[in-house]
């Protein structure tokens, strides 16, 4: 993969460039994030295509979630999931306590409220990427301290 | 041996940080005239500096000293202005203050995207990073020399 700063420093200027061009009462209303989250499923889609084309099938869900936390994570973020946690019921949530592209921003409460605009691209990264494996979700994020965050996907079951 | 102060600049004159360890005497101007005057000064012996040199100028204005304090001065190709004044037992430490913009103020600033280029860093990140940094160096010492 490239330089990591390249695809930080593009990354902040897409989430700026979308909150700019946004309409009256688009920001409020969350479409902005909603852009944001489709643009990473659509990439998530995408790199999932490329880094699975060597692999063997996946055994079942279980196998396919170690998979995003370890391979696909360090691919994109050159770190592995710190941790990994389920129900066992369709519920997973991945902790990060160093995400990529938080550490730059604050290392505890500061800038805290505009955290969630820079998860939204990842959240859609993962659910792109669990689409094309075969897997309908939905992915959220939360942040308490930067730059640890943690993001909860929700397996719908058809 | 001791740190006693450090601004910021960037390009257009504009103080993006200042931090001070031990200064026990202010300039009597308002802060916002201090960095003008600094800046100003810098600007000045700058131009002076490889206007009249004898030689070719390799490196420009390095530092300049009185017999009490001593002012260290980096200037990276983008115009950011590292200024840092220490005392007089301290040698050229140039890679200290290109540390501080590399490492700290690309890292932390640059990167950061909720931190506006061209204005004063709120950072929280920054300011804490770049005083841990400080205090670690071999030449600060907690007691004012």
């Amino acid at each position: 993969m490239a330089d990591e700063a390249l695809f930080l420093l593009l990354h902040n200027e897409v989430v700026s460039g979308v909150y700019k061009s946004a309409e009256q009462g688009e920001v409020e209303n969350g479409r902005c994030i909603t852009k944001l989250e489709n643009m990473g499923f659509r990439v998530g889609q995408g790199l999932i295509e490329r880094f699975t084309k060597d692999t063997a099938r996946f055994k079942d869900e279980l196998d396919i979630m170690k998979f995003i936390c370890k391979d696909f994570w360090t691919t994109v973020f050159k770190k592995q999931i710190d941790n990994l946690r389920t129900n066992h019921q369709g519920i997973y949530v991945l902790q990060d306590n160093k995400f990529r592209l938080l550490t730059q921003m604050s290392a505890g409460k500061q800038y805290l409220e505009h955290a969630s605009k820079y998860l939204a691209f990842t959240c859609g990264l993962i659910r792109g990427g669990l689409s094309n494996l075969g897997i309908k979700s939905i992915v959220t994020a939360e942040v308490s301290s930067m730059p640890a965050c943690k993001f909860q996907v929700m397996i719908q079951k058809l | 041996m001791t740190v006693h102060n450090l601004y910021l600049f960037d390009r257009n004159g504009v103080c993006l940080h200042y931090s001070e360890w031990h200064r026990k005497k202010q300039a009597g101007i308002p802060k916002e005239e201090e960095y003008k005057l600094m800046y100003g000064m810098l600007f000045s012996i700058r131009s002076f500096v490889s206007k009249m040199s004898p030689l070719d100028m390799k490196d420009g204005f390095l530092a300049f000293q009185t017999s009490r304090y001593k002012l260290h001065y980096y200037e990276t190709p983008t115009g950011i202005k590292v200024v840092m004044n220490t005392d007089l037992g301290v040698g050229p430490i140039r890679d200290v203050l290109h540390h501080i913009y590399s490492a700290l103020y690309v890292e932390l600033v640059v990167k950061n995207p909720l931190c506006p280029l061209g204005q004063t860093v709120q950072s929280e990140l920054f300011r804490s990073r770049l005083d841990t940094y400080v205090r670690s160096l071999p030449f600060f010492s907690a007691r004012a020399g």
